[in-house]
């Protein structure tokens, strides 16, 4: 980001960076910088909250007026509300069968969750006007018979043209995540942890991924294996042993 | 979060030590007033309009988004999956600020908003970034905007 912003500076645009990572921008030195105290993912911080997300970005705005070059970097001084639980938030359900169980058994039970989860998914699109799942261009339900079809050893091809199989997994696999968390968020202000311990630690859909990117560790193909090792389950959430 | 001491040790030493090009010239635009700006966003969300290509892995290009994108017609193809996407799911002002912008067009206190923004896939080489963003400035000027808020993740 600060590299981007001394690209277009050198041609005569004035830039001012979010940044997320004070020392990226230190080393860097972009002309201008606003450091702020936010979980990464949220430059401007808390979701629904206009005046904090106005202070924000009129902070980072009011350096385009001030002295203070060629390179300045100010702290924004406030941590993100929402950073914190919301110890009222109950997840839409806790479900019964995790863990344990076989690739079959994982795969019924990723089908059957996501089904269960429309309900929930449908009250988080009245709630937020918005869904962003769709990067695999495929339905929900595809999305979940093409991961269980990956879990029980069929190597399905890739249902999109211009898609390869690994990078249509990968999509898949987001637009599921995506799908989970919003639903497990229709009600209440969790936490981004709050819903990451849910669908990491509670969810079929979880303990699904889990188990997908243990077995294609293993797979021949080289691209499915970086893919499975890197950008499917967070590093934060991976289980060692 | 996020100061480096809330994240994994080996992500903040990651993030901390990332290499980053080391530019010999300070560039230092000014203009004028705020309300005589034009804004636009750049991301580097890996962002992309609902039904146009994804970002694949580390594309060194851009996408457009228009100033007239519905809310739920932006989606995020970032590769990275260690950050958090909730708030982004909940709000896209929380990445992509533009309904903050056009509040801010309107009372008067920013001049306009960009007809068209744009997002980049952040965990591209910078330097492979360049002539793209160079390509930017252009189409940037060619809509009058002079300035840019650039919003990571």
């Amino acid at each position: 980001m600060s590299a981007l912003g001394h690209y277009l500076e050198e041609d005569g645009i004035a830039t001012v960076a979010i940044a997320l990572i004070r020392p990226q921008a230190e080393n860097t030195r972009p002309p201008r910088a606003l450091w702020v105290p936010f979980e990464l993912g949220r430059p401007f911080g808390p979701p629904s909250d206009v005046a904090f997300q106005k202070r924000v970005l009129l902070s980072a705005l009011g350096m385009l007026v001030e002295g203070g070059g060629p390179t300045r970097i100010i702290d924004f001084p406030d941590d993100d509300p929402r950073a914190q639980p919301d110890l009222t938030w109950k997840p839409p359900f806790v479900s019964a069968a995790v863990g344990g169980g076989d690739v079959e058994a994982l795969a019924v039970g990723l089908r059957a969750e996501v089904l269960s989860l429309q309900d929930a998914h449908q009250r988080w699109m009245a709630r937020h006007g918005r869904s962003t799942v769709g990067l695999s261009g495929l339905s929900i339900a595809a999305c979940a018979q093409y991961v269980a079809d990956w879990l029980t050893g069929k190597a399905p091809p890739s249902p999109r043209d211009g898609f390869s199989a690994p990078l249509i997994l990968r999509f898949a696999v987001d637009d599921l995540k995506a799908y989970c968390l919003e639903a497990a968020g229709e009600t209440g202000e969790p936490s981004s942890r709050q819903l990451g311990d849910w669908l990491w630690n509670q969810t079929a859909t979880g303990e699904a991924l889990h188990a997908l990117r243990q077995l294609l560790l293993a797979h021949a193909d080289e691209r499915l294996r970086l893919i499975v090792a890197n950008f499917m389950v967070p590093g934060a959430r991976l289980r060692t042993g | 979060m996020t100061r480096l001491t809330d994240l994994a040790p080996d992500q903040a030493k990651r993030l901390a030590e990332l290499e980053c090009p080391d530019f010999e010239t300070r560039p230092w635009v000014t203009g004028p007033v705020l309300s005589e700006r034009r804004v636009a966003i750049v991301s580097s969300a890996g962002l992309v309009v609902r039904g146009a290509d994804p970002f694949r892995g580390r594309d060194p290009d851009y996408r457009a988004i228009p100033s007239t994108v519905a809310a739920g017609d932006l989606l995020c193809s970032h590769i990275s999956i260690n950050f958090d996407r909730t708030g982004f799911q909940e709000d896209w002002n929380v990445v992509f600020p533009l309904d903050r912008l056009n509040e801010l067009a309107s009372e008067g206190t920013i001049g306009s908003v960009a007809a068209t923004h744009y997002s980049f896939m952040g965990a591209t080489d910078p330097i492979q970034m360049e002539p793209y963003a160079r390509e930017l400035a252009g189409r940037l000027k060619a809509d009058s905007v002079d300035a840019v808020v650039l919003s990571p993740v």
